[in-house]
């Protein structure tokens, strides 16, 4: 090897090193001023008809009872403090939940995608995790195409009849999994790769985050199950009252 | 607990009219995101630093601290920004890998430290928002921005409980502590599983509760507060507007250059 080359191997090295100490892992936001502000603007374009629709929902559901108003709120509050509790972690390391998936399959997608716009402005403000440029590319990412894929695994297995459990794992897994993968090609479509474009850059936004995302993946899932099956034992007659839980159903 | 939240009520320009640091904020966040020219980064880092620090009275410390939060995303997305695997060496380095190379351009590395520098800058603008105004002046801001009623109001409640099921959180983690509840890896995966069905259980009976007091007093679908008006100062709106149409004047150069 050159001298040149011991150089880059140990930069390597220490870059290497440095992840393996990496203080704080969050679920994947877009920090502030990441996109160039055609992208900002293009997300946050495509959020609206989303956060129409949810707004709208929640103005009908109001006008039938307006006691969902606080229920609404805490759920709101809910996710933003699941999300920001440290779960536990196999390396050490601290990290956190999403929590969109168990919120979409307790409330509904549409309902989260509007408490999620508020939870991430909260955490950008608060927590200093996203920005208020990156709101619209993050919203879309966490709280409409996560939650939704997550609604719609939950709603697929329920008619398919496999167990609950499975489910709900299913549902929050996948549902992270798949936010990871919409963020990946939200940061390769604005950063195409000089060699291979879009496609290229997308492996490589995927591949650069797959070590932390996946098994926080897999261990919200278990998370969210376990959650569950508290909810199922200590608090049926709220899950009922949120139509969680049908009153017919009997366990 | 929120340590952003409990530092801007210390902040000195607290009390400055919150429409203004919203604006400024904002402004020259766009002006930072459109330009994306290193100088100006490197400007708007100094201003803001020194107008959070200094004027503001946030420590050093913290602040320093919070800006490295970001620093995981940044190194990773970066990372992946710069370096290439191409069946072609680039002019910065290559290190050749079975039949292709990992491999970078000078002009991608300097795109790189354009895109980390404008991120900072980016951060820190929003930093200076959020050490220095509360919460509760940001939503009386947006109100007056006319953003939908409820979703305000919506916002306005989730702020107010977010402190309060984080308090039930904590001291449920305490005594789960206390009593060997994260001992290790399995353990400690039931116990945050159980805290937060329990979470769920406390935050829907408060829920209730909230709403039984508000109708107690005559809530008819809309929640007033009264907010702190706190009038803006000339100089300081005259010091905003020079600052803003420099960093225009620089936007618009280094965008026709």
């Amino acid at each position: 090897m050159s001298k040149k080359q011991k150089k880059i191997v140990a930069v390597c090295a220490t870059l290497a090193l440095s992840f393996g100490i990496m203080p704080a892992v969050s679920a994947m936001h877009i920090m502030e001023g990441y996109l160039p502000v055609g992208f900002c603007v293009a997300w946050g374009v495509l959020c609206i008809p989303f956060l129409a629709a949810g707004l709208f929902s929640i103005r009908n559901k109001l006008s039938e009872n307006r006691r969902s108003l606080t229920i609404l709120a805490m759920s709101g509050a809910f996710i933003f403090v699941i999300s920001s509790l440290k779960i536990p972690s196999v390396t050490g390391s601290c990290s956190h939940m999403t929590g969109t998936g168990l919120g979409a399959i307790l409330f509904s997608p549409a309902a989260v995608s509007v408490l999620g716009v508020i939870v991430l402005l909260f955490q950008a403000i608060l927590l200093a995790h996203g920005g208020l440029t990156t709101l619209g590319a993050n919203t879309f990412s966490m709280a409409i195409a996560g939650p939704f894929l997550s609604f719609a695994v939950y709603k697929i297995c329920m008619k398919l009849k496999v167990n609950r459990k499975v489910s709900v794992f299913l549902a929050a897994m996948l549902g992270d999994v798949f936010t990871y993968c919409v963020t990946s090609f939200q940061l390769a479509m604005a950063y195409p790769s000089e060699s291979g474009g879009m496609a290229a850059s997308a492996v490589k936004f995927l591949g650069v985050f797959a070590p932390t995302q996946l098994p926080l993946a897999v261990i919200e899932g278990i998370l969210t199950v376990i959650i569950v099956i508290g909810l199922e034992t200590y608090a049926m007659p709220e899950l009922k009252s949120i139509g969680f839980i049908k009153e017919k159903e009997v366990y | 607990m929120i340590t952003i939240d409990m530092l801007c009520y210390y902040s000195r320009l607290r009390y400055m009219n919150a429409m203004e640091k919203f604006t400024y904020a904002v402004l020259t966040l766009l002006f930072c995101v459109v330009s994306r020219s290193l100088a100006m980064a490197i400007l708007v880092l100094a201003v803001n630093g020194i107008l959070t620090v200094k004027k503001g009275g946030i420590p050093f410390s913290r602040y320093g601290h919070y800006l490295m939060i970001p620093l995981a995303f940044l190194i990773l997305s970066t990372l992946a920004v710069i370096v290439n695997i191409s069946p072609t060496p680039f002019d910065a380095f290559a290190l050749p890998v079975g039949g292709s190379y990992i491999t970078a351009s000078y002009a991608s590395i300097h795109k790189g430290v354009q895109m980390i520098l404008t991120a900072l800058a980016s951060v820190s603008c929003l930093y200076f928002l959020s050490f220095n105004t509360p919460m509760t002046d940001i939503l009386s801001v947006l109100k007056r921005l006319h953003c939908p009623d409820l979703l305000v109001e919506l916002m306005l409640l989730i702020y107010r409980y977010i402190f309060v099921l984080l308090g039930i959180s904590f001291s449920i983690s305490l005594s789960q502590d206390s009593r060997l509840g994260n001992k290790d890896f399995r353990t400690s995966m039931r116990s945050f599983g159980t805290m937060v069905s329990v979470l769920f259980v406390r935050a829907m009976a408060r829920s209730g509760a909230l709403y039984d007091a508000m109708e107690a007093r005559c809530y008819d679908g809309r929640l007033q507060v009264l907010d702190e008006q706190y009038p803006p100062k000339r100089k300081e709106i005259l010091w905003i507007i020079f600052f803003e149409s420099l960093l225009l004047i620089f936007t618009i150069w280094s965008r026709v250059k």
